[in-house]
């Protein structure tokens, strides 16, 4: 069975086919067209060049975030369509999980933040178990002083990794325990996603694509706007 | 893929299916040959919405990525559709809010990849245009279509399929918008047009002469004057009859309406004359185009209810025209809020 990986979180569009053997091919995109644009040809080009018909997929995998809300319905609707229309189950992924992947084998506390834009970051914490990594409580939306206080609260030596790490440099760069994982990492990539998808399909932990939604963790400016209203 | 019987492999047993997503309804439907409609599901999210007075964006981006695909699922079950049966899928690409645009395009994309079947992009206007051919295929060339919503007013000149001539446009608000600031104002709730036409019934249209913006000027539109007069006439008079200016500032919406409508018929020498979009659920508005149309001598179209708010299946019939006319789209398109109605 064939995995197609779908990763839109951030400004990078992603996808990957993948299964028993490994990553079989994958394509990132950072620049240029908008994610709606390239995602689709993506997919297509995917599967022309590495000869891998649609209808040998068996699973779609799609990163549900956190991350940018419009890059990730476009991710998430399109994972569902191609979903639906293979009738073929799906599994979401975190993308904070995905960036904690490529670094599971630091002992140190690992740390993943991405930019949610108006100062803030998405981030979370992990720690290496065996077989891979463990994300230690919720995913979490702050600001980039939040995060840095919360490291150094830990007193641990941290492994801070993403795009939220790299854009508020500044926050951490003072801190003697943390490590900055160079660019090169700051996004989630597709090949981590079809391999933790893998990982969960062994175990059948598929889910319907009516039941995959993106994870937010920032509600609309109306609806709180409207709330702050009725306090008040 | 599309079957061999007409224009280009596109025929009258072409089934299309139709995705729209560009404001608050997420809406699929099966049409088979531009008119025949097997299905038509429109999932509206005005409760989502109500209490802010106004479609929210976001709020609109959210649902429509949670409803997309069970109604498409309700779509293609009630047409008794397989996957393997569709010939090509169409979604609107614009003009509409981008986020909730991009829904409905990135699902339709991947529909049309995962099926190998053509992808085809629809302007929301054109689709307002088919609207009347799915309920009345025997309609005449040329006809101008009024096209009142809460996002447009236009007078549109259809010479021919894809031929079109934008004749007259709002140069401020949209009429549906004017209905929903002043419902707002009035206390009325959201949406403001059904509001407004039910208080309305118990007024008297004639009580408040207020403004007829640009009556003489043109086949163009404007309404932000009219919403302030109601404001300014409301505090100036606290104790006015809610239903009288429900009622006035109604009759003077469509007292514009329907003038330029039927100028604009006179001007080009159309034969017919149609409505489309939500405003044209207006039972006023309804009434006196059809009294015009009887006496200016115009075959008139008036759309169900259905037909006139967004739907689907309007967006499948435009899309069978267009992939007849134009060929497939390429899968490299996006959404542009702003798109316009290709004129000539």
């Amino acid at each position: 069975m064939l995995i197609l990986g779908i990763e839109t979180s951030t400004m990078q569009v992603g996808c990957a086919i993948g299964g028993h053997e490994g990553v079989l091919a994958s394509t990132h995109i950072t620049r240029g067209k908008r994610h709606a644009e390239n995602l689709t040809p993506a997919v297509r080009f995917l599967c022309e060049q590495s000869q891998v018909g649609l209808d040998e997929i068996g699973l779609v995998a799609v990163d549900v975030g956190p991350g940018l809300f419009t890059g990730l319905r476009v991710g998430v609707a399109t994972a569902k369509a191609l979903a639906f229309a293979l009738r073929v189950p799906m599994i979401g992924v975190s993308s904070l999980d995905l960036m904690a992947f490529p670094v599971r084998f630091s002992s140190r506390l690992i740390v993943t933040a991405l930019d949610a834009r108006r100062g803030e970051l998405y981030y979370a914490f992990y720690r290496q178990v065996p077989g891979g990594v463990q994300r230690i409580g919720d995913h979490q939306l702050g600001s980039p002083d939040d995060l840095a206080s919360e490291l150094l609260a830990t007193g641990e030596e941290v492994l801070l990794v993403g795009d939220g790490a790299q854009r508020y440099v500044e926050a951490f760069e003072g801190l003697a325990k943390v490590e900055l994982v160079e660019p090169g990492n700051r996004s989630p990539s597709a090949e981590a996603l079809v391999e933790l998808a893998h990982a969960r399909a062994l175990r059948e932990e598929f889910e319907r694509p009516d039941a995959i939604e993106p994870v937010y963790l920032r509600r609309p400016d109306a609806e709180i706007n409207w709330s702050t209203r009725d306090g008040a | 893929m599309a079957d061999a019987t007409g224009d280009g492999g596109v025929g009258p047993a072409t089934l299309v299916l139709g995705i729209e997503t560009s404001c608050d309804e997420t809406a699929a439907a099966c049409v088979r040959g531009g008119t025949d409609v097997l299905s038509s599901v429109v999932s509206s999210q005005v409760e989502l919405h109500a209490r802010y007075g106004g479609v929210v964006p976001e709020i609109a981006s959210r649902a429509h990525n949670e409803l997309i695909i069970p109604v498409t699922a309700r779509a293609m079950v009630e047409a008794g559709v397989e996957g393997d049966r569709v010939d090509a899928v169409a979604a609107t690409t614009g003009p509409g809010l981008v986020g909730a645009l991009l829904v409905g395009v990135s699902a339709a994309k991947a529909l049309a990849l995962a099926w190998d079947v053509p992808f085809v992009s629809v302007n929301h206007l054109e689709a307002h245009l088919y609207a009347a051919f799915l309920e009345d295929p025997e309609l005449q060339l040329p006809m101008v279509v009024l096209l009142v919503s809460g996002g447009h007013t236009l007078l549109v000149l259809m010479e021919g399929h894809g031929r079109y001539r934008l004749l007259g446009q709002t140069l401020d608000d949209a009429a549906g918008e004017a209905f929903d600031k002043v419902a707002r104002f009035l206390g009325l709730g959201y949406p403001g047009g059904p509001a407004i036409d039910r208080v309305a019934m118990e007024g008297d249209p004639e009580a408040i002469a207020f403004p007829r913006a640009l009556m003489d000027g043109g086949l163009d539109f404007s309404f932000s004057g009219l919403k302030t007069a109601v404001v300014n006439h409301v505090r100036a008079h606290p104790d006015v009859s809610t239903a009288d200016v429900a009622a006035s500032f109604q009759a003077a919406v469509v007292d514009v309406l329907v003038a330029k409508a039927r100028a604009a018929a006179q001007e080009v020498g159309a034969g017919a004359l149609a409505l489309g979009g939500g405003v044209a659920a207006n039972s006023l508005l309804r009434e006196q185009f059809l009294t015009a149309c009887t006496e200016d001598g115009l075959h008139a179209f008036l759309p169900s209810r259905s037909m006139c708010t967004d739907n689907a299946a309007m967006i499948a019939a435009a899309g069978w025209y267009r992939l007849q006319r134009e060929g497939p789209t390429p899968l490299d398109c996006g959404a542009d809020p702003n798109l316009r109605l290709a004129t000539f």
